[in-house]
């Protein structure tokens, strides 16, 4: 079974060959024996490939904090999940969540906006809604006016894509300060 | 279970205007409560002093064991009717730990009017009865009351749930097996002779406790027979010859003491086999909460935030992530419990509706407890969606809804507008308990609706009589109407009227959920299956 971990912040695979007798894994096609040995005085040493190191271990959910053989190590196990988030970047588009009107536009057509920032309020059925930014960039395209109707699923907001030259500097990246919103950003704090 | 991550920065400008916003109505809730529960006209306190009597919050305290929570329902019932004569409802409710047990508690209030019954007192009575038979709780009253307040007796005594229905309650809960103990600290005359008689135990004090259908002046009224409190229904005739009262005390502090002891005396129910992990503290702070609700009812705030401060390790899976987003579904656990989350992002679509119905179908076959968290202006209206049949769909949503068998727990987040409230688990659908925070909104339409709609109709009026139109009457008009509405849709006014059992501070949700799902694990789960869904 290979496992993909984080080593610190570099990325490592292991694949466990063999439990019994003792563990055998490969690591960049190399197989190491390690034995792990309970000492009298409660601690745990291993012998990795013959070689003995003193070993402390503690647990944070799905990180491991280690000292091993006077070196501190931190060993996360990688989520799919979380490398699947990772790539998405948020679309160009932003879409009405629910058929309604806008109230305010926060943004003017050219402006730089933070993943997050909000570009517009909508109001449907007694609610209002902010549309935030799926990702940093430029607002390209302001599609409905204050004011001004729209339906369900419809794009209100282009974003420039990436690529293209923007009218002003691209945002420095900043942690985003978001006031989520369903439709926008359907994945919300998840 | 993966942890929510959070998006708010409790650094920004709006985070601390929310924050200041809902923590002044926090502030607001606990200085109600604090005049609800202990402001009383002096005379009244004297009156208790001279009586030897304890104030009706020093015996709950004392019934309950040291150190324990107590899930108080309701404690702002009334705060808005009979001009606040009535603090509380004039009585105390809730659940509490006595000898180890889970119980109900009903004490009368008798520093209010001599404990006087209003119609809102009996509506919390027999509220707190409904919830200990719902939930298989024993129940241990604490009478001193002076009977149904009679300038009102019409709303406390002829119709299905007014006083007779406190009784009722009583016989089904004794039918179901549920235990009940009954001290008695003062007079309890008429219906309230009852309360006692129907339970299984009680205890009554010396020289201030009495029972009879009729006092003294009532029976030399009637026959001319002319008795003493004491030979006509005092504690050493009840527990001597008649048979009513099971012990005598010599004391308050007596009858509470042989309370505890008969209490601890009853076989613990058995709770059923609830999927239970190690509790854990949400992730993030749930004093945070004030930041996340907006400061303006209107304003759309994420739901998920709310549930990351609400949930253990603010852990959430969530089902169906992508379809229906104006619903969020998903499992977590609170206070260990397994539970299903059903949380309002925005207005009920077709695809939300039938994810909700669909989710509470897995949870009521995986035995998992629903927890609806309410912001919700209804299901979408317009051509498009009649077309395809939101109504249908949104029946399907409240058929699921009613028919669980599992525990239905209702937290009143912020607004609750329309039939969304259906769906979502309103009071008209037996949840086992139903909190509302401050900031809460109800209405069958918002009060901008309201003064809007009502103008409009004016205006028609006025053009059709031919009058000029008197825009300073619309005006007026309009403004009244939003002001009517305003009071009407607050959270102080649905809790006066036991819209709910109680409006809490949103920080102590998480351990209100966690009471209120431990108690209801007592009742076994209701039957299985649905009535006919429109497909």
């Amino acid at each position: 079974m290979a496992l993909a971990l984080l080593l610190g912040a570099e990325a490592a695979g292991i694949e466990i060959v063999r439990r019994r007798p003792h563990l055998v894994v490969r690591i960049d096609g190399r197989e190491h024996e390690v034995v792990e040995r309970d000492e009298a005085d409660g601690r745990t040493r291993i012998e990795l490939d013959g070689r003995p190191l003193a070993l402390a271990c503690a647990a944070d959910g799905n990180t491991r904090f280690l000292r091993l053989g006077g070196r501190n190590l931190r060993v996360s196990l990688v989520d799919p999940r979380d490398a699947a988030a990772a790539g998405e970047g948020g679309g160009d588009e932003i879409r009405a969540p629910m058929p309604g009107s806008v109230v305010t536009l926060h943004k003017a057509e050219g402006e730089a906006v933070l993943r997050g920032e909000t570009i517009l309020t909508i109001e449907s059925m007694k609610l209002q809604t902010a549309l935030v930014s799926p990702r940093d960039g430029v607002v390209e395209l302001l599609l409905r006016g204050e004011g001004q109707t729209f339906d369900k699923d419809e794009v209100v907001v282009r974003l420039a894509s990436p690529s293209a030259p923007g009218p002003s500097e691209p945002a420095p990246p900043e942690p985003a300060t978001a006031e989520a919103s369903p439709a926008a950003d359907a994945k919300g704090a998840a | 279970m993966r942890r929510l991550r959070s998006a708010i920065s409790t650094a920004s400008a709006e985070f601390q205007r929310h924050y200041a916003h809902n923590r002044r109505l926090a502030e607001e809730l606990r200085e109600r409560q604090e005049r609800a529960r202990h402001a009383r006209p002096q005379r009244d306190l004297d009156r208790l002093e001279r009586q030897g009597k304890m104030l009706p919050r020093q015996r709950v305290e004392r019934l309950l064991d040291p150190g324990t929570p107590f899930l108080e329902f309701s404690s702002l019932a009334a705060n808005m009717a009979y001009d606040g004569e009535s603090p509380g409802a004039s009585c105390i409710t809730g659940i509490g730990i006595v000898s180890g047990r889970e119980v109900v508690i009903h004490a009368d209030d008798s520093s209010v009017k001599g404990g006087a019954w209003y119609p809102l007192t009996i509506k919390k009575i027999v509220r707190c009865l409904d919830i200990a038979i719902e939930n298989r709780l024993p129940v241990v009253h604490l009478c001193d009351s002076a009977g149904g307040f009679l300038q009102l007796q019409s709303e406390v005594f002829p119709d299905r749930y007014m006083g007779g229905r406190i009784f009722r309650n009583q016989c089904i809960l004794s039918k179901l097996g549920v235990k009940q103990l009954a001290l008695v600290f003062g007079h309890c005359t008429a219906g309230g002779a009852y309360i006692p008689g129907l339970s299984d135990y009680n205890v009554i004090v010396q020289g201030t406790g009495a029972v009879f259908l009729g006092g003294p002046p009532l029976v030399k009224a009637a026959t001319g027979e002319e008795v003493t409190v004491e030979e006509l229904g005092g504690a050493a005739m009840h527990t001597s010859v008649s048979g009513t009262c099971d012990y005598p005390a010599g004391s308050e502090e007596e009858a509470i003491a042989i309370g505890r002891e008969i209490v601890a005396q009853w076989d613990r129910p058995r709770k059923w086999d609830c999927q239970r992990e190690e509790p854990e503290e949400p992730y993030y702070d749930p004093d945070e909460l004030y930041g996340v609700l907006p400061d303006d009812i209107k304003k759309q705030f994420e739901m998920r935030e709310i549930i990351a401060r609400l949930v253990d390790g603010s852990r959430f899976h969530e089902y169906q992530p992508n379809y229906g987003t104006t619903l969020v579904c998903g499992f977590a656990n609170l206070w260990g419990w397994k539970v299903g989350i059903l949380a309002n992002n925005g207005v009920l679509f077709n695809d939300s509706s039938l994810k909700g119905a669909h989710f509470m179908e897995l949870c009521n076959q995986n035995n998992t407890p629903l927890v609806f968290l309410q912001n919700i202006t209804g299901f979408m209206v317009g051509r498009a969606y009649e077309r395809a049949g939101i109504t249908k769909d949104g029946a399907k949503m409240i058929m699921a809804q009613t028919c669980s068998r599992v525990p239905k727990f209702t937290v009143m987040c912020n607004g609750s507008f329309g039939a969304g409230n259906y769906g979502m688990c309103g009071r008209a659908f037996d949840g086992r308990l139903l909190f509302t925070w401050p900031n809460h909104q109800i209405g069958v339409m918002g009060g901008d609706q309201a003064a809007n709609t009502l103008a409009e109709v004016k205006l028609k009026q006025m053009q059709r009589n031919g009058e000029a139109v008197d825009q300073a009457v619309i005006e007026r008009l309009r403004d009244e109407t939003r002001a009517a509405y305003l009071e009407q849709l607050s959270a102080w006014y649905s809790t006066s009227e036991i819209w709910d059992d109680g409006i809490i501070d949103p920080v102590d949700t998480r351990n209100a959920l966690g009471m209120a799902i431990t108690a209801s694990l007592n009742a076994p789960l209701g039957e299985s299956g649905y009535g006919i869904f429109r497909f």
